[in-house]
């Protein structure tokens, strides 16, 4: 989630680069940089809040610049490693967001070549690698380079050579056009620029822009150029940070059709159809693992059990879900057992304190979370990021997702050490996991009768959620949403329990939301909520889009893109989320900040 | 010579008509204000102009492109931030040398513009009966001394009429401008700098508007009405009369039995009358339809609005896209005759009128024999339910049943 800001105009571009790095600074970041042009590339870069930096930053005279804002993802958190980079001559200077997969390899024809490397990112290859294709033309040169690029990127640069202009290319990460008048910009984000110009040209995959003062060229993926009509952007500054969304949660909940993707980026290899993982995660593995604990809190030990059902069925290891707080005092320790931390902030004190409870009796530990650097990373043996970009949203959404993908991530890596799954198997897997984001954007897409179904659920006093297999925690997770934002009293259950106690509550007045798949559990599903109707209550199921059986059964049906595999408690979740806003929002309550609630829960 | 027309402001004491649109762009006489200055900076032979936006700029742009229309050069600078007008003009300093300044929110005359233009180092100045509301300037026989912010009793009735002549000597002392007590880096904190160095002469205005409150829009827009020339583009019915000079735009109609008395300005494809009575100083924007048994009066309605049915509108502003239903009536008239006070963000004014009928915003619906009490203010949106009465400062997306 690093943030880009390229900048030609008549403005000090030192200004107005640290004013978009300020803007930026929502997304969250670690270190940040600067390069203006005056004859040479002007650099710098510092690790730390960006205030300090705007202190610090010298007075760079020029009117060409680029910006970064970086949120590391891999490599630590170093002025170095912080962009821009330069290339080897210290003309080109480059921003760039994504992954090289293919880095190593072109880091070494490089150096072998004589070019001088200052980082360890996979971003620094760039820059040496326009140098080495730069023939006094700035974008046939990137043109060149990111022909011999496998991954993904957004990236920014300026070169002295030709100091009148920017070139910008993207793959699969973000890049928009700010259109101005004698001035023009790139950015990550429209809201790094939004205050100077609200007209946009968006960048799609594979293209590469020229902008200087006064013209914008866009060029294809055959580098021959295109026409493309601006956008206005009609939101206020103050909405920007939301993307136009009215709250956090809503972006976030929107934002997963990318972060699914995000999680598995660097991640999958569709070529070697294996699982990557980091050098300690992978040392981890490969001791071979008997018995996993995880531990977590809240919707991070929902996600657990999640977990827990997907790394059983593909592995066959036995895994058992604490929750931090007892485990804390009363779980087993097997010094055998790879224990799994699960939290968003990485600071959850609970969890942290499980850990270290852990870690004392022996047991390797293993943390998932969302934010490098934070103290689980620190006391971990190894640690896997989720990827998600920051949540401010205290209602976790987009995070929750990308835990549960980092749990069927490692399933997969340990069901194919364990040779429990083929190649082609796996293969099946990756292809599903890319179809994902496409599956996601169908969820999101029915917002609108989502809301027509949330009128029914707003007066409720009290409401159920039933599942079976992985649409168990799923259930769990989709009442907790409901109780946390909407304030209103929901309770999760596995569909076969209800007969052992819950059916006691049912009323006429208590609404049921049944996840039904078109599974092995689907018969039960349907003989459930025929239970269910017989005590009196409407039913929402929730089911596939070609389930039209299910129509007989329920009262109202939302649906979800068919998928007759694992992945679908994925979709299934987005749309509880979106549920549980659209009821809050209609009562009114207050979204982003939940009574009594933090976002981070760092106490006892 | 260019002219340099601060644009970007969003004009908050113009709520809730700048809801939807940047204070230059608000209709006076079917002309957005802007245009107004443009076309008298053009007769006063300026050619290249520099419009500083800011607040909802593609409306200025796609309204006045680059100039073309009116054979002159346009260009845009984004002020990026409203920071006050000395920053406003800081944004132009490469793009001129020897160039004028004006306020979007002013309407300057074309005589003005010419002494202006003429004069090296100058600004405007108006002699106004109560100085109180503006900036004053004291003078040293033609030479400015020193501008004053608002003060409770002035001391002089000269005030900045907010049209300049500059060199580029006056970013040097923008640059070092201090913000003001508001908040904001002020162009006039700037010259009083810069008049201990350089002598800035004082050149009176004869053709002075400034529009700062809806209600401004009003004066302004009957002297524009006093001084339009007929031009009738529309068609006619049998049995209307027309009194005095009006232009009917393009594809109107005008059904028998209305009776107009100029100088009312009717755009295009609007459809007036049956049997409508349309009084002096009225603006019609494009696709409005002013019905049976309707009276309008002095006021200032913006395109595809419908007053409709047995409608009594007097000095009122009506936005875009709104519709009165049969029998609205709005009252324009205290019966004790005494000043209208109006509450416009919050804060009760005195508008000095004693004739003032509503303000409404866009896309407002009233219901049939509702009534709009004088002076209401009323938001983007609203819907005001069939006999209720609208009073005060209503918010916009209200419901008033």
């Amino acid at each position: 989630m690093c943030g880009i800001i390229g900048y030609v105009g008549f403005r000090d571009a030192n200004k107005v680069l640290i004013d978009s790095l300020k803007r930026l600074e929502y997304r969250g970041y670690d270190s940040a940089g600067v390069s203006v042009i005056d004859k040479k590339q002007q650099l710098f870069k510092d690790v730390g809040e960006i205030d300090v930096f705007r202190k610090n930053l010298p007075n760079f005279k020029g009117d060409i610049g680029i910006g970064h804002t970086r949120w590391a993802t891999h490599g630590g958190v170093t002025k170095d490693n912080a962009h821009p980079h330069l290339s080897s001559n210290k003309k080109i200077a480059v921003v760039h967001n994504g992954i090289i997969e293919n880095y190593s390899k072109l880091r070494d024809n490089l150096k072998n070549k004589g070019y001088n490397f200052l980082s360890q990112t996979d971003s620094e290859v760039i820059a040496h690698l326009i140098e080495d294709n730069y023939k006094g033309n700035l974008e046939k040169a990137v043109f060149q380079a990111l022909k011999k690029v496998n991954g993904y990127y957004a990236l920014v640069v300026t070169c002295t050579d030709e100091p009148e202009k920017i070139v910008g290319a993207r793959k699969d990460s973000p890049l928009v056009i700010g259109v101005g008048d004698n001035e023009n910009f790139l950015a990550s984000d429209i809201t790094a620029f939004l205050k100077y110009t609200n007209r946009v040209i968006y960048l799609n995959d594979g293209e590469t822009c020229v902008i200087s003062k006064k013209d914008i060229i866009l060029l294809d993926e055959n580098n021959k150029p295109i026409e493309r009509e601006e956008n206005i952007i009609n939101w206020e500054l103050k909405d920007a940070e939301k993307s136009g969304f009215p709250h956090f949660m809503l972006k976030e909940i929107y934002d997963q059709s990318e972060t699914v993707h995000h999680v598995i980026r660097g991640r999958i290899s569709e070529i070697d159809r294996t699982i990557e993982f980091n050098e300690n995660v992978e040392i981890l593995l490969k001791n071979g693992i008997d018995s996993i604990d995880i531990v977590a809190c809240g919707t991070s030990y929902y996600s657990g059990l999640v977990g827990k059902y997907l790394i059983e069925k593909l592995t066959g290891i036995p895994v058992n879900v604490e929750l931090s707080s007892e485990y804390r005092y009363f779980g087993t320790r097997n010094e055998s057992s790879l224990v799994i931390g699960v939290t968003q902030s990485g600071e959850t004190l609970d969890t942290l304190a499980a850990l270290r409870e852990a870690k004392s009796s022996g047991c390797k530990i293993l943390v998932i979370t969302n934010v490098i650097g934070s103290t689980a990373t620190r006391i971990s043996d190894a640690y896997i990021l989720t990827q998600s970009g920051p949540e401010i949203g205290v209602a976790a959404t987009k995070t929750f997702t990308s835990q549960n993908l980092v749990l069927f991530l490692l399933a997969l890596k340990i069901a194919k050490l364990k040779n429990k799954i083929g190649a082609d198997e796996l293969y099946k897997y990756i292809l599903d996991l890319k179809e994902l984001p496409r599956k996601v954007r169908q969820v999101l897409d029915q917002s609108s009768e989502i809301r027509d179904i949330a009128f029914q659920l707003k007066n409720s006093k009290s409401v159920f959620f039933i599942g079976r297999g992985i649409n168990y925690p799923i259930s769990l997770e989709g009442a907790l949403k409901l109780k946390e934002i909407s304030y209103v009293h929901a309770e999760g259950f596995a569909a076969g329990e209800l007969k052992h106690g819950p059916f006691a509550l049912l009323t006429k007045i208590t609404p049921v939301i049944a996840i039904v798949t078109n599974d092995s559990t689907y018969d039960k599903m349907i003989a459930n909520i025929g239970e269910v109707k017989a005590r009196g209550p409407q039913v929402i199921a929730v089911a596939e889009e070609n389930d039209t059986e299910i129509e007989k059964h329920a009262d109202f049906v939302l649906r979800f893109p068919s998928n007759s595999n694992i992945l679908s408690c994925i979709p299934i979740a987005i749309l509880l989320q979106l549920l549980s806003y659209h009821v809050a929002s209609l009562k009114g309550c207050s979204i982003d900040k939940p009574r009594n609630l933090a976002k981070s829960v760092t106490v006892e | 010579m260019k002219c340099v027309i601060l644009a970007a402001g969003e004009g908050k004491r113009m709520h809730p008509l700048t809801f939807t649109r940047p204070k230059v762009m608000l209709p006076i006489g079917n002309k957005p204000l802007l245009e107004w200055n443009l076309l008298n900076a053009i007769d006063a032979g300026i050619k290249e102009f520099i419009f500083v936006v800011g607040y909802k700029s593609e409306m200025v742009r796609n309204y006045f492109g680059d100039g073309e229309k009116w054979n002159v050069k346009i260009e845009y600078v984004n002020q990026g931030e409203p920071l006050g007008t000395a920053h406003a003009i800081s944004v132009v300093e490469k793009f001129v040398k020897d160039f004028i300044v004006i306020c979007g929110d002013t309407i300057f005359g074309k005589e003005d513009f010419k002494n202006i233009v003429k004069t090296k180092d100058c600004m405007g100045l108006v002699k106004v009966e109560n100085a109180s509301e503006y900036g004053i300037v004291e003078l040293d026989e033609e030479n400015v001394v020193k501008i004053y912010e608002k003060i409770d009793e002035p001391f002089t009735n000269i005030i900045n009429g907010g049209i300049y002549h500059f060199s580029s000597k006056i970013f040097s002392y923008i640059r070092k401008t201090k913000k003001s007590l508001r908040g904001e880096f002020e162009i006039t904190d700037s010259i009083n700098m810069m008049v201990k160095y350089t002598k800035l002469r004082g050149i009176f205005l004869k053709n002075w508007r400034d529009v700062v409150y809806p209600w401004h829009l009003l004066d302004a827009n009957e002297e524009i009405l006093k001084k339009i020339n007929k031009k009738i583009d529309g068609t006619f019915e049998k049995n209307t009369a027309i009194k005095g000079k009006i232009i009917v735009g393009k594809n109107s109609k005008i059904l028998s039995g209305s009776y107009i008395e100029g100088p009312v300005v009717i755009g295009e494809n609007c459809k007036i009358g049956p049997n409508c009575y349309i009084r002096p100083y009225t603006s019609i924007g494009n696709n409005c339809h002013i019905g049976n048994a309707c009276e309008v009066k002095n006021s200032i309605i913006l395109n595809n609005s419908n007053v409709p049915h047995q409608n009594y509108v007097g000095d009122s502003v009506i936005g875009e896209n709104c519709n009165l239903g049969a029998g609205t009536k709005v009252a324009n008239l205290r019966l004790d005759k005494g000043n209208i006070k109006v509450v416009l963000n919050g804060k009760k004014l005195d508008t000095k009128r004693r004739k003032l009928g509503m303000i409404l915003g866009d896309n407002v619906q009233t219901g049939i024999n509702s009534m709009m009490n004088v002076g209401a203010i009323i938001g983007n949106n609203v819907f005001i339910g069939p006999g209720s009465i609208a009073n005060g400062e209503i918010e916009s997306e209200s419901k008033i049943l």
